[in-house]
């Protein structure tokens, strides 16, 4: 595939813009019902960084690295794995053992916001892998452009 | 005094584990209170009907204890929560890595990685 060509294919655009929406769409879903259907924060966070490489493949290298902004992703990776280890540490605030489910009562069973720390974690770990596995394909089709298209 | 705090705090570390592992040693094997000699039977005497141990907490106890619907989810982030910590910890490590390789072979960049 070249990289030199200002105007990309059609069909390459045109399905970037249908399908990108859709895979974030999807990813968020699967990250924040982690604890209700199949799926998770990794999983989730994987398709929603995908999205990255459908704008990459629609609209190339210039158009990514104008959008996206690659220092505050990294500082939001390292967010949240601290979310997740003050979500384990949650249980030793609340008196028991690293990594025990505290506030366990919230919510009815198959709610959106049940199960306790568990939920949260998801989340955090959805939100950790989406920028984490995002800047790491940033950093990867970053080497992929030319010079002149910085 | 760096050095005096470095060591009292490694003191206090190695005393708090030693004591933690000694406490753990007193108390039962077993979740439910039962010896491990009667959990881990003969191979010919183990009933295959019906799961116990963790695998009993895990299949019939998982909603009353963690109200998850997904099993799965509650495995990874309740029951073994030590392991997901470990492995989102490794991808940390892992794109810190990719950052110091990928960084030194960048051509001539502006908003990248500094």
């Amino acid at each position: 595939m070249s990289n030199n060509r200002k105007v990309k294919d059609v069909i390459v655009k045109t399905a970037a813009d249908l399908f990108t929406p859709i895979a974030l769409v999807l990813g968020f879903y699967i990250i924040l019902h982690g604890h209700l259907s199949p799926g998770g924060g990794f999983q989730g966070g994987v398709l929603v960084a995908s999205a990255v490489i459908l704008i990459y493949l629609g609209y190339g290298y210039s158009e990514v690295s104008k959008r996206f902004n690659m220092e505050f992703i990294k500082k939001n990776e390292a967010l949240g794995a601290i979310l997740f280890t003050v979500f384990g540490l949650a249980g030793i605030l609340y008196g028991s053992v690293f990594f025990t489910n505290v506030f366990v009562g919230i919510g009815n069973v198959g709610d959106l916001i049940s199960s306790g720390t568990i939920m949260f974690m998801n989340d955090s770990v959805g939100y950790k892998v989406l920028t984490g596995v995002g800047f790491l394909i940033l950093l990867m089709i970053g080497l992929l452009a030319p010079d002149n298209e910085n | 005094m760096k050095r005096f705090a470095i060591a009292f705090s490694l003191v206090v570390f190695l005393l708090m584990g030693s004591y933690a592992m000694y406490y753990s040693s007193t108390l039962d094997r077993t979740y439910s209170g039962t010896k491990l000699s009667e959990v881990l039977k003969p191979e010919q005497n183990y009933d295959l009907e019906k799961p116990d141990g963790v695998a009993n907490i895990m299949i019939r106890e998982n909603l009353k204890r963690t109200r998850a619907v997904n099993a799965v989810t509650a495995v990874v982030f309740d029951y073994r929560g030590y392991d997901t910590l470990g492995e989102s910890f490794i991808l940390l490590t892992a794109i810190a890595g990719s950052v110091v390789i990928l960084k030194s072979n960048k051509k001539g960049s502006d908003t990248n990685v500094k």
